[in-house]
């Protein structure tokens, strides 16, 4: 999986987590990843089955939905410019502060266990997660990116 | 021999992960074959719950099945999961 500049958005002024979301499925889908229907699914299914992860010092999101709706595996990366809430993970009684956003459009279980395993090593990795909030360059995220998820 | 689901909201994302590591943590304990593993969507787990032994889940489940399960966010963030790994342990062994 190559990582593709069209899906890394940097200081994304949002001010809610629909709206964030509705960008990147849409990118998604414009850029030909995903079906229509994915962006919206995402929405529905974040209600449901919220992805926001509580990690220290920068709150997370891994929106994603089911495969059918995806046609070729990929990430859309979004950093934002002042964190807005989501609902977290196994817990819709509290919220995450949500400063990076990474949706992932997954087909099969089989290839995706190392992307999902790299981005939680990642999130931990407090220096990078600094640089993914700061710098304002694609290319720089992207090489990030490329090397902290080790995409061939 | 216990029947062990790992469900999350899709069955296809978190949840390979913490399959992926529970395996690995079966292994290095060696208690692998004492253990079956099974990994679903828990809109398709939720009415067969009653066929295993130990569930972790890292969506939220219903409260009808609440005490049925074992939060398996730590398992994949990593943080706090040695606590989650004695739960499942103790569960094991039982």
């Amino acid at each position: 999986m190559q990582i593709d500049p069209n899906l890394i958005f940097i200081n994304l002024e949002v001010e809610t987590k629909e709206e964030a979301l509705g960008i990147l499925g849409s990118q998604l889908h414009i850029s030909g990843y995903v079906k229509e229907k994915f962006p919206e699914s995402v929405l529905e299914r974040e209600e449901k089955f919220p992805t926001g992860l509580h990690f220290v010092p920068y709150g997370v999101a891994i929106p994603h939905t089911d495969g059918d709706k995806v046609i070729q595996s990929q990430l859309a990366f979004a950093s934002l410019k002042k964190p807005v809430p989501f609902m977290e993970m196994g817990n819709v009684y509290k919220n995450v502060e949500v400063s990076l956003i990474f949706m992932l459009a997954l087909t099969t279980p089989k290839d995706q266990p190392i992307l999902l395993q790299k981005l939680m090593e990642m999130f931990q990795d407090k220096v990078t997660m600094n640089k993914l909030v700061l710098l304002e360059e694609t290319g720089k995220i992207m090489a990030i990116l490329q090397e902290q998820l080790d995409y061939k | 021999m216990k029947k062990l689901l790992i469900m999350c909201g899709t069955g296809i994302a978190t949840s390979t992960v913490v399959t992926g590591k529970v395996k690995s943590w079966l292994h290095e304990k060696n208690i692998q074959d004492r253990v079956i593993l099974h990994q679903s969507k828990i809109s398709e787990a939720i009415g067969r719950i009653d066929e295993y032994d130990i569930v972790i889940s890292t969506t939220i489940v219903p409260n009808s099945i609440k005490h049925k399960t074992i939060d398996g966010i730590p398992l994949l963030t990593g943080v706090g999961d040695d606590t989650v790994y004695e739960k499942v342990l103790k569960k094991i062994m039982k």
